[in-house]
C-alpha cells in the first residue's frame, strides 16, 4: 500500500503517537488517584458535625470551645466568623446549628425564622464590656456616654473639644451587619440614630484594632476580649469595662453574647450550649478576656 | 523621517522596553522576597525549650529523655527566678500598706511579662487555654518580650496640644530599694539557660492541625480543604468546559445566538468572584440545598462556575489550533464527525486544554470570595471524603485573611500567616509549573 497523499499519513502517524499520549493520561490519572487517596487517608471521618456562624465577637469563644469541645467528646465543630446578621440568617436558612451573636435577635429575624419553620432559643454564653477604644498616645483617659454619642453623631469633630490635642477625630464603626455596631448604636447613640457619615467602616473587631494602634487620632469600640496593649481602653462615664463594673452593671456599655439554637437545644448541642455553664467553660471565657454572666 | 530620529525613535522604544522589564522585575522581588523570607520563618526558626515541650505534650513528638534532661537545666535556672519572687512576695506582705498597694500592681505587671516570656509560674492554677501552657516558643518572640519584661512603656503628655509620645522605663528603676532589683539583670544574662534556644526544622507546621486557633501547630487542614475545593471545581468545570467548547468549535452554527452565547461566556470570564460567591451561597445553598450547611461541595460547585468561562476560551482556542489537515484526513478516512473529534481533534488539542485547566486550577486554589460565604470557616478539623458533601472547610486564602484581619491575636501569629501565604504560593506556582512541564512533554510526544 502506498501512502501519497499527505492527510491520510498525518494521521496515520497521529494514530501511533495517540497510544503513547494515552499511557500518559494513564500515568497522569494514576497520580491525581494516588494523591487523592493520601489526601483522604489522613482524615478520619467523624460522625455528626455542629456548624457554628456569626459574631466575630463571639469568635474566640466559638473556637475556643470547639476545640475543646472536639477534644472532650470527638464530635466535630466547625466556627465561622461571618457577623452576628449573617449568623441570624444562617440559623433561618437552616445552614447552622448554632448563630453566635453579640446582640439579641430582633423581631423581624424571629419572625422571619418562624415562618420558615425555625424557633430560635437564645442562651447567654457571657457578658462582653464594649471597651471604647484610641491609640495610645491619645491624653484623653475619659469620656462621657454623651460625648462619645456626639463624636459618633458628628456633633464633635476635633478632640480639643473633649479634652485632648487639637486633631480632627477619626470615627471607626462596625459594619451594619455587625452585633457589636449594633449594640454599640442602641446603647450609646440611641436607636434610629445615624452615624455620621464621615465615619469609617470596618468589618471585624479585629480590623478596628488594627486601625486604632495605627491612627493617632482614632476611636472605636471593641468587643472586650480584643483589646490588648496596642490599643488604650479610655473610661466611660469615669467607670472602666472591668470584670466588676460590667457584671453588676455599673460600666454603661456592655451587652451579653448568645448561642443562638433552632428548638430548645438537645443532645450534642444542649453538650455545647451548656459549656459556659461548667467549671471549664468558665475558665475559657475569663482566660480569654470575657466575662461570666 | 530621516534615518536619524529614526534610530532615536528606536533606541528611546528599546530603553523604554527594558526599563519596564527592569522594573517588573523589581516589583516581583519586592513582593515575593518577603513572602519567602518571612513564610520561611513557620518552618525553619530558632525554636526555644517551650516549643519542644508542647510539641511533646500536644503532638507526642520529640524524644522524652532528652526533653526532661533540658528542662532539668533550665528549670535550675528558672528556680533562682522563682526563688526570688517568693522573698519578694515575702518582703511585700512586710510594707507600709500605701507602699504596698503601690507595688503590688507594678509587681502584677511584672509576673504577667514573666509568665507571658517563661509560661505559667509556680502557685498559677493550670490554665485551660493553651496559649497560656508555654511561655515563648520562638526565639525572636522571647526577645520582644524580654524588651517588655525589662522595660515599661510610658506615654509622655507633658504639652496637652500634641499626641502623647512614648518612653520607656526600665522597671528596675521602679523597684530600687527592694530585692526584686536583682530579678531584670539575671532574667537579662540568663534568659538563654531558661529558655535553650536551638535552630529548629518543624516539618509539622505542614503537617499538623492548629491547637489554640493557630496558636501553635500547623495549617495541615487548610491545606487540605484547598486542595478539596480546586480539585472539585476541576472535576466540575473541566468535562463540563471541554464539551462546551467542542460545541461552540465544532457543531454551532455562526448566526447570532452563537455570537451571543460566545459573548456572554467572555463576560462571566471578567465578573469579579465575589459574585459567584453570592450567587453560590443564594443558588447552591439556600435554593437548590446541595447541603445543610456551607460545605465543600458548594463551594467547590460555585469555583466551577467561576472557573467554566476561562476553561471554555483555553479549550475552543486549542481546539481551532488543530490544522485543518488533521480532521480532513479522518474524515477522508471515512470517519464520524464524532469520530474524528474525539480520536484525532481533542488528542490534539490536548496540551492546550491541559495548559487552561491546570491555570484555572491555580486560581481556584487562590481565591477567597466564592468561597467565604459557600465552604470557608475559620477553625475546623481536616475533613475527609465522606464529609465533603456536608462539612464546610477552613482554606488557605480564606484563613490567611482571617489571621491577618478578625483574630484576636493577630499580632501574635504573624508567622503562621506569613507561613500560610508561602504555602499557598507555592502551591499555585507548582500548578502553573506543572503546566508548564505537561505541556512541554505533550507536545514532545505528539511532534514525535
Amino acid at each position: 500500500m502506498k501512502f501519497q497523499s499527505y492527510p491520510v499519513a498525518a494521521y496515520l502517524v497521529y494514530k501511533c503517537k495517540k497510544t503513547r499520549i494515552k499511557t500518559m493520561i494513564k500515568k497522569i490519572s494514576l497520580f491525581v488517584v494516588l494523591l487523592a487517596v493520601t489526601l483522604f487517608a489522613t482524615a478520619g471521618a467523624v460522625g455528626n458535625t455542629l456548624v457554628l456562624d456569626g459574631s466575630t465577637t463571639v469568635g474566640p469563644l466559638a473556637k475556643t470551645f470547639a476545640a475543646y469541645f472536639t477534644k472532650k467528646y470527638g464530635v466535630r465543630v466547625t466556627v465561622s466568623e461571618s457577623g452576628s446578621g449573617n449568623g441570624a440568617k444562617s440559623l433561618i436558612n437552616g445552614s447552622c446549628t448554632i448563630a453566635t451573636m453579640s446582640r439579641a435577635m430582633k423581631a423581624a429575624e424571629i419572625a422571619a425564622a418562624r415562618q420558615k419553620g425555625v424557633n430560635p432559643v437564645a442562651s447567654i454564653v457571657a457578658l462582653d464590656g464594649l471597651a471604647m477604644v484610641v491609640h495610645p498616645a491619645n491624653p484623653v483617659r475619659s469620656l462621657t456616654k454623651a460625648q462619645i454619642s456626639s463624636i459618633y453623631r458628628g456633633a464633635i469633630t476635633n478632640w480639643r473639644e473633649v479634652g485632648g490635642p487639637n486633631t480632627r477625630i477619626v470615627v471607626i464603626q462596625r459594619e451594619s451587619n455587625s452585633g457589636t455596631e449594633e449594640s454599640f448604636k442602641e446603647l450609646v447613640i440611641g436607636k434610629g440614630i445615624p452615624v455620621t457619615g464621615s465615619a469609617e467602616t470596618q468589618s471585624s473587631n479585629g480590623s478596628v484594632k488594627s486601625r486604632v494602634s495605627t491612627t493617632l487620632s482614632a476611636i472605636g469600640f471593641l468587643g472586650h476580649g480584643f483589646v490588648d496593649g496596642s490599643v488604650k481602653v479610655i473610661a466611660v462615664n469615669g467607670i472602666f469595662p472591668t470584670v466588676a463594673a460590667v457584671k453588676n452593671g455599673t460600666y454603661p456599655v456592655s451587652r451579653p453574647l448568645y448561642f443562638y439554637t433552632n428548638g430548645q437545644p438537645s443532645g450534642v448541642v444542649k453538650q455545647f450550649v451548656d459549656l459556659p455553664k461548667s467549671a471549664e467553660g468558665k475558665r475559657m471565657i475569663t482566660e480569654l478576656g470575657f466575662i461570666n454572666r | 523621517m530621516n534615518i536619524g530620529t529614526r534610530k532615536i525613535l528606536d533606541r528611546s522604544f528599546t530603553a523604554v522596553g527594558i526599563g519596564s522589564i527592569i522594573v517588573m522585575a523589581v516589583a516581583l522581588m519586592i513582593v515575593v522576597v518577603p513572602i519567602i523570607t518571612n513564610g520561611i520563618g513557620a518552618v525553619f526558626f530558632t525554636g526555644t525549650v517551650e516549643h519542644r515541650k508542647m510539641l511533646f505534650s500536644e503532638f507526642k513528638r520529640g524524644d522524652s529523655e532528652g526533653l526532661s534532661s533540658e528542662v532539668a537545666s533550665s528549670e535550675r535556672y528558672r528556680a533562682k527566678v522563682y526563688e526570688m519572687l517568693t522573698g519578694f512576695e515575702a518582703e511585700l506582705e512586710t510594707m507600709a500598706p500605701e507602699k504596698k498597694a503601690e507595688y503590688k500592681s507594678k509587681y502584677a505587671q511584672v509576673r504577667a511579662a514573666l509568665q507571658a516570656l517563661l509560661g505559667p509560674l509556680p502557685g498559677d492554677s493550670a490554665p485551660m487555654l493553651t496559649r497560656f501552657k508555654y511561655g515563648q516558643t520562638r526565639w525572636e518572640k522571647a526577645e520582644e518580650k524580654l524588651h517588655d519584661f525589662l522595660y515599661e512603656s510610658k506615654w509622655d503628655n507633658s504639652n496637652p496640644d500634641v499626641m502623647s509620645k512614648e518612653y520607656f522605663v526600665s522597671r528596675a528603676i521602679s523597684f530600687q530599694g527592694t530585692s526584686l532589683v536583682k530579678l531584670f539583670p539575671y532574667v537579662k544574662n540568663n534568659l538563654e539557660y531558661m529558655l535553650l534556644p536551638e535552630f529548629t526544622v518543624y516539618w509539622g507546621f505542614i503537617t499538623d492541625s492548629s491547637v489554640d486557633s493557630h496558636f501553635f501547630g500547623g495549617i495541615w487542614p487548610e491545606i487540605q480543604g484547598t486542595f478539596f475545593l480546586a480539585v472539585g471545581a476541576m472535576l466540575f468545570a473541566f468535562p463540563l468546559g471541554v464539551v462546551a467548547a467542542v460545541y461552540f468549535t465544532e457543531y454551532a452554527r455562526p448566526g447570532f445566538l452563537n455570537s451571543m452565547l460566545r459573548s456572554a461566556n467572555s463576560t462571566l470570564a471578567g465578573v469579579p468572584s465575589i459574585v459567584f460567591g453570592m450567587f453560590g451561597l443564594a443558588f447552591f445553598i439556600n435554593t437548590m440545598k446541595v447541603s445543610e450547611s456551607k460545605s465543600v461541595i458548594a463551594g467547590a460547585l460555585t469555583l466551577a462556575i467561576m472557573i467554566l468561562p476561562t476553561i471554555i476560551r483555553a479549550a475552543e482556542e486549542a481546539i481551532l489550533a488543530v490544522p485543518k489537515t488533521y480532521r480532513e484526513a479522518s474524515l477522508s478516512l471515512g470517519s464520524t464527525k464524532w469520530n474524528t473529534i474525539a480520536t484525532v481533534i481533542l488528542p490534539a488539542a490536548l496540551p492546550g486544554i491541559l495548559t487552561g485547566g491546570v491555570i484555572s486550577l491555580g486560581r481556584a486554589a487562590g481565591e477567597t470570595a466564592p468561597i467565604i460565604f459557600t465552604a470557608a470557616v475559620s477553625v475546623g478539623s481536616a475533613i475527609g471524603l465522606a464529609d465533603v458533601f456536608s462539612s464546610p472547610t477552613p482554606a488557605l486564602s480564606w484563613n490567611i485573611y482571617n489571621l491577618a484581619s478578625e483574630h484576636e491575636a493577630a499580632s501574635q501569629i504573624r508567622h503562621v500567616q506569613y507561613g500560610m501565604v508561602l504555602a499557598l504560593v507555592s502551591i499555585v506556582l507548582m500548578l502553573n509549573l506543572s503546566a508548564i512541564v505537561l505541556r512541554a512533554r505533550i507536545s514532545k510526544k505528539l511532534k514525535g
